[in-house]
């Protein structure tokens, strides 16, 4: 489990987060949900140790400061928000990154595992994300949404074994499905909730409260740098937390039971 | 072709024999060059780079001899041979003239191309890796006028205002000033250029070119108070040239450049992950500070130890790790080494060029590697434009 214990954080002299307390458990797909500028990045940011914050955060019953990058690297992966580029590294060798410098493909003393492992599990994180045929492209070269993906795979691969030594590992990750389409939204999505399943964990930034309500078991709720819901979608996304975190009122639906016929007025051809 | 259409022309192509798909599966039966081919096709570059490092060691050999054999005057090879097989002593095989012309001028020479060479490519390399992008170099984002202004303040005030020191550290003085300008230099752009982990190309430009000004208006400051004999050491220098090489020149360069070459390999995961930026480096488990600091320290230590004894050689170290990138991809766990091989060569060269391109006279190196070097840049900045972040 990841847990933020009382986090604040300030960039300058601004206060950016606020007292943020939230637990992400092995197992389960946590999304945080909020308008722009609520806080969701920079709370990544210090889950992922890589600002400096008051409070702390725990993974595991470790605190993440007490531990080296290569011991975090080995828990916990993180998909950034686009990243570009400037040298012409082909797929494979992005996705490999992941692996060699993570700890999926090292044994015990430190020393890579065989070639075979690594050409193994970078095809098949590259085939998770629905890129198989894609291990020799230039990176640079490909759509944003494909180089979202790629990126996913080279995280997926750093911590491939979703639990390890006992230890369940984390995905982090800031708008996974940002740049994709509908179809990868869900591919994307769906290994998320397969990660989880085998017993690793995922963060994961969310703007499309539909996907999230399909996905998440847990959602945080941030606004103005605070924490202001968290629990599973059916008791967060209510038509008042809605109105008030996004300051927009819209109704909350969910299906009829099974079986009776529901008509919606957007279908109505004029 | 396109790696891409490599893939797909494989799949769609006419499948032939079942019996012979089976054979062409697995990559170890393929010949080596088609095994290349295939693993080029699959994004993977490592068997192509570490047989192109293999090529570069015997082509760097090869230059290096003859580099020791041509020159203005035809000290006979046969000679030279036959001393080195162990048939005959130095004194029989080699006149006197010819042993001091190989064993005391074009030796150290060739030695000291292949060190200068190989700490200019390789500190471009690091450089670029550092700064993520592939117009760093310590040549023009003024590292080197940095290292020329330590190595002048030297020259200049050396004997006079740092008397004490200077006699402390003998030999490694000229390198030592030239290692902190480079540093000082390097920090200062660094810290001007990067900010909240995001390096801004324009600035980092604009900010090496003041820098350069701001050290070159210092070196003409200490060139208008300088004596005679002070003004030719720095006209010889400031030439960029390998002519005043000597084994006592190498002394004191080469510990630094071997040093610096030998922690390199050691940042060259690092760096390949800073690819993906500082953030990201992190995550994958990159001390990203430590990284930093160290290439920043190995960068100027290189770059001073190489200005030090040869001047201002401009170019190598943007030239170099260029061709590579397009020959075997950008990891750096090879194009550090391939840097290092492909830059020495690439002075020894230069060097033979000019010594003998004018005889008895020869052009500065520095005239040379301009030359080849500036166009070169041009056209990488018409290629790569978009690709850059320019």
């Amino acid at each position: 489990m990841i847990e933020a214990l009382n986090v604040h954080v300030r960039l300058g002299s601004k206060a950016v987060l606020h007292d943020v307390c939230l637990t992400a458990r092995a197992g389960e797909l946590t999304a945080i949900v909020g308008p722009n500028g609520s806080g969701k990045t920079t709370t990544m940011k210090a889950l992922a140790g890589e600002i400096a914050c008051d409070g702390r955060v725990l993974i595991g019953d470790d605190d993440i400061r007490s531990l080296k990058p290569w011991q975090l690297a080995t828990r916990r992966a993180v998909l950034p928000q686009a990243s570009i580029i400037s040298f012409p590294f082909t797929v494979r060798e992005i996705v490999r990154m992941g692996l060699t410098v993570g700890a999926s493909t090292t044994r015990a003393n430190g020393m890579p595992a065989d070639p075979g492992l690594v050409d193994r599990i970078t095809q098949d994180a590259l085939e998770a994300v629905d890129l198989g045929g894609f291990a020799g492209r230039f990176y640079q070269e490909l759509s944003g949404g494909e180089q979202q993906r790629v990126q996913l795979a080279r995280a997926l691969s750093q911590i491939w074994e979703p639990v390890r030594d006992g230890r369940p590992a984390f995905l982090l990750l800031d708008e996974p499905v940002s740049s994709l389409d509908i179809r990868h939204q869900l591919t994307i999505m769906r290994l998320a909730a397969d990660y989880c399943r085998r017993g690793g964990g995922v963060v994961a930034i969310m703007h499309d409260l539909n996907l999230t309500a399909m996905f998440a078991d847990h959602i945080v709720m941030m606004k103005d740098g605070r924490v202001v819901e968290a629990g599973p979608p059916v008791s967060v996304l209510t038509d008042e937390m809605v109105e008030t975190v996004f300051g927009c009122p819209m109704r909350v639906s969910a299906l009829p039971p099974a079986g009776i016929p529901f008509v919606l007025p957007q279908t109505a051809i004029l | 072709m396109h790696p891409s259409n490599a893939v797909t022309g494989d799949i769609m192509a006419p499948d032939p024999q079942p019996s012979q798909r089976q054979q062409t599966a697995p990559a170890r039966r393929l010949s080596p060059l088609a095994g290349i081919r295939a693993d080029w096709a699959a994004g993977d570059r490592s068997r192509l780079a570490r047989l192109l490092i293999v090529a570069l060691v015997g082509i760097t050999i090869l230059a290096f001899g003859a580099s020791v054999m041509t020159g203005a005057a035809d000290a006979s090879i046969s000679n030279l041979l036959r001393w080195l097989t162990g048939t005959e002593t130095a004194e029989a095989a080699l006149s006197l003239r010819d042993r001091i012309i190989i064993l005391d001028i074009r030796l150290p020479r060739a030695v000291l191309g292949l060190l200068v060479g190989a700490a200019l490519a390789v500190s471009g390399a690091v450089m670029q890796g550092l700064f993520r992008n592939p117009l760093a170099d310590p040549g023009l984002v003024g590292v080197s006028a940095g290292a020329g202004l330590g190595a002048v303040l030297t020259i200049v005030l050396g004997a006079s205002v740092f008397g004490p020191l200077f006699a402390l550290v003998g030999i490694y003085a000229l390198p030592v000033a030239a290692f902190l300008g480079a540093l000082l230099t390097t920090f200062l752009l660094y810290r001007i250029a990067t900010r909240g982990g995001q390096t801004s190309v324009a600035t980092m430009l604009l900010a090496g070119v003041a820098l350069a000004a701001l050290a070159g208006a210092v070196t003409g400051v200490l060139i208008f108070v300088a004596d005679d004999k002070q003004l030719r050491d720095l006209t010889f220098w400031g030439l960029g040239s390998l002519a005043g090489a000597s084994w006592a020149k190498i002394a004191g360069a080469a510990p630094i450049i071997l040093l610096s070459l030998a922690v390199v390999p050691f940042l060259a995961r690092g760096l390949n992950a800073l690819t993906l930026g500082e953030a990201a480096a992190f995550h994958m488990g990159v001390p990203v500070q430590r990284l930093k600091t160290v290439a920043v320290v190995t960068v100027a230590a290189s770059t001073g130890a190489a200005v030090a004894v040869s001047g201002g050689i401009g170019f190598v170290g943007i030239v170099v790790p260029h061709v590579l990138r397009l020959l075997i991809g950008p990891d750096n766990r090879y194009l550090l080494p391939a840097s290092a091989l492909l830059g020495g060569t690439l002075l020894i060269v230069a060097d033979m060029v000019a010594r003998t391109i004018v005889p008895p006279a020869e052009l500065p190196i520095g005239i040379i590697t301009a030359f080849a070097g500036a166009p070169f840049f041009l056209w990488i900045l018409l290629r790569g434009r978009t690709q850059m972040g320019l």
